[in-house]
């Protein structure tokens, strides 16, 4: 087995694991499955483009690239613009969208049917507004560094899977050591039982799609600094997210990211082994899979 | 001068439907310090008017008032800060969270330094809890379920507590024990509303009783009165079993 492909994999689960954290989050607490997910992600990446190309143009100094890195200071100051502007927009999606629908009493299906109807809403004003051209953060050139054992990464790529760990083991302390984590894990599980212990349900309910938003913007922005910003980019990660948070199990953050790993190193390994048309079919079979043997994922509890 | 209510509803009527009414205009109050039952047959609308106190279930006339407030609009979070504790009848515990979160989750809506000191008070008063804090709520049994449930509504120190049938599915024997814990929290202070299938248990923990049938009051009085009267009892309260079960 190439090595290469197992670093590939790791680099590629990463950004899996950050959008499937955002997916299994809105699930659990939500309760429906956001197809327009995908498209915050989509939405990230381009917030964080339209941030940086502004910081850039006004400060120049801000896009010379930071040594060994590909980017300049401009990036990751305009990832948390993009952060916060994704939670924004979250929330006017949900206040425009799926608060109504909730104060209805909508079924999922409705949910989730409103969802795609919110996947194809964003990702056309994406398109309308920055066109369906492929664009880039950065247009340096990065040469990847050996790590030993025949395994290359370029140092963007390094950053960004210590990046996404290191926001996975934050929303994981938040969820587990936190007053908000605690009240966010009681509304997954009884929404109105939390309402008696005096949570502000609404209010969790906000919190959830600006955390799952602002995960979903880091994943774009990764995402689009290792390969590139396409409208359409949040909907060719769609089936592996949701493969990967059903995977981990809804409601685990460490097990989203762990599937999100082990989609990326599947995929990976099927590219090197069978060819890169099959990619795609990787995240179906594991989801499938995991349907038919274990409902509940690798870190879910069954019913 | 008869001392204001801690709780009272007036005219109320509530349900999950507007066309379809469950509660029809009950007038009701809660001294300070009493422990009212609520009974009734099946069906009577017992725990719906409950609910609808606690904010559960939509009213659609009348009102409720804690004490001085208005509470007939304020959602149930709030009502929690107004001294209201609710205990449901299923479900009442947050099983996938461990007990030490379940008590934390309740006390986080007070100032920081009194969380502790609070959570400590209230394993004092449920040693068993606190001997297995860490243990998940889920893998506990049913009495130990309900008691996790009461002590998780005494970390607010609320002025009324409500308990929607707090025996169902426990044994005779833990139902006991349920009920001395009740007379326990009386007499430190907090008003009880007991909504109870078990007649004989809730007549002989309670001070007074209210009888609804088909959604309206019919019938208030002393618990002792109630349960001598053989003509509610043998409508309402099928207390034929009372009798013969409750010496003389």
């Amino acid at each position: 087995m190439n090595p290469q492909a197992l670093m590939d994999g790791l680099i590629a689960g990463a950004t899996i694991g950050l959008g499937a954290v955002g997916i299994t989050l809105t699930y659990s607490i939500l309760r429906f499955a956001n197809f327009a997910h995908g498209e915050f992600i989509a939405w990230g990446a381009y917030f964080a483009l339209a941030a940086a190309g502004l910081l850039g143009a006004t400060f120049g100094a801000l896009s010379a690239p930071i040594a060994p890195f590909s980017f300049g200071w401009a990036l990751p100051l305009a990832a948390v613009a993009a952060v916060a502007l994704n939670g924004a927009l979250a929330l006017v999606v949900d206040a425009l969208l799926f608060k109504r629908l909730r104060a209805r009493n909508s079924t999922v299906i409705i949910m989730v049917m409103a969802s795609f109807g919110a996947a194809l809403t964003l990702r056309n004003l994406l398109e309308f507004t920055f066109t369906g051209k492929p664009q880039y953060y950065t247009s340096a050139l990065q040469i990847a560094v050996r790590l030993g054992g025949g395994i290359r990464a370029t140092p963007d790529q390094l950053l960004s899977l210590v990046v996404a760990l290191l926001v996975v083991l934050a929303v994981h302390l938040l969820l587990t050591r936190t007053a908000i984590g605690r009240a966010m894990r009681a509304v997954s599980e009884n929404p109105q039982l939390a309402g008696l212990a005096g949570v502000n349900v609404r209010q969790v309910i906000r919190i959830v799609w600006v955390l799952g938003a602002g995960l979903a913007a880091v994943a774009g922005v990764i995402a689009g600094l290792l390969i590139q910003i396409r409208p359409e980019m949040g909907l060719d990660l769609l089936l592996p997210l949701f493969a990967a948070a059903i995977l981990g199990g809804i409601g685990s953050v460490p097990g989203a990211m762990i599937a999100g790993l082990i989609i990326g190193l599947s995929e990976a390994l099927a590219v090197a082994a069978v060819g890169a048309q099959w990619r795609a079919a990787v995240s179906f079979v594991i989801l499938v899979a995991v349907l038919l043997i274990r409902p509940q994922g690798l870190f879910g509890r069954a019913e | 001068m008869t001392p204001a209510p801690v709780l009272q509803t007036r005219g109320l009527v509530a349900g999950y439907e507007r066309d379809l009414p469950i509660v029809h205009g009950i007038d009701f109050a809660l001294g300070a310090g009493e422990l009212v039952a609520i009974l009734g047959p099946n069906g009577a609308g017992k725990s719906t008017f409950v609910k609808a106190i606690a904010g559960l279930v939509p009213i659609h006339a009348g009102t409720v008032s804690l004490g001085d407030v208005d509470a007939t609009e304020v959602p149930p979070h709030e009502k929690v800060r107004h001294g209201l504790a609710f205990v449901p009848q299923t479900e009442n515990v947050f099983a996938t969270l461990s007990i030490a979160d379940n008590m934390r989750l309740a006390a986080d809506i007070l100032p920081a330094g009194e969380r502790d000191p609070r959570i400590h008070r209230i394993y004092g008063l449920f040693p068993d809890l606190a001997d297995r804090s860490s243990r998940r709520a889920g893998a506990l049994s049913g009495g130990q379920r309900q008691m996790l449930a009461i002590a998780r509504a005494l970390i607010v120190e609320p002025s009324v507590l409500i308990l929607d049938e707090p025996s169902a599915g426990l044994s005779p024997k833990i139902v006991g024990e349920v009920f001395e814990r009740l007379r326990g929290i009386k007499r430190s202070g907090v008003s009880i509303i007991l909504v109870e299938q078990n007649v004989k248990a809730a007549l002989a923990v309670a001070d007074r009783a209210v009888i609804l049938v088909e959604g309206k009051l019919r019938h208030e009085g002393t618990a002792a009165g109630l349960a001598d009267d053989p003509l509610v009892a043998e409508l309402y309260l099928g207390a034929r079993r009372v009798h013969q079960a409750t010496p003389a």
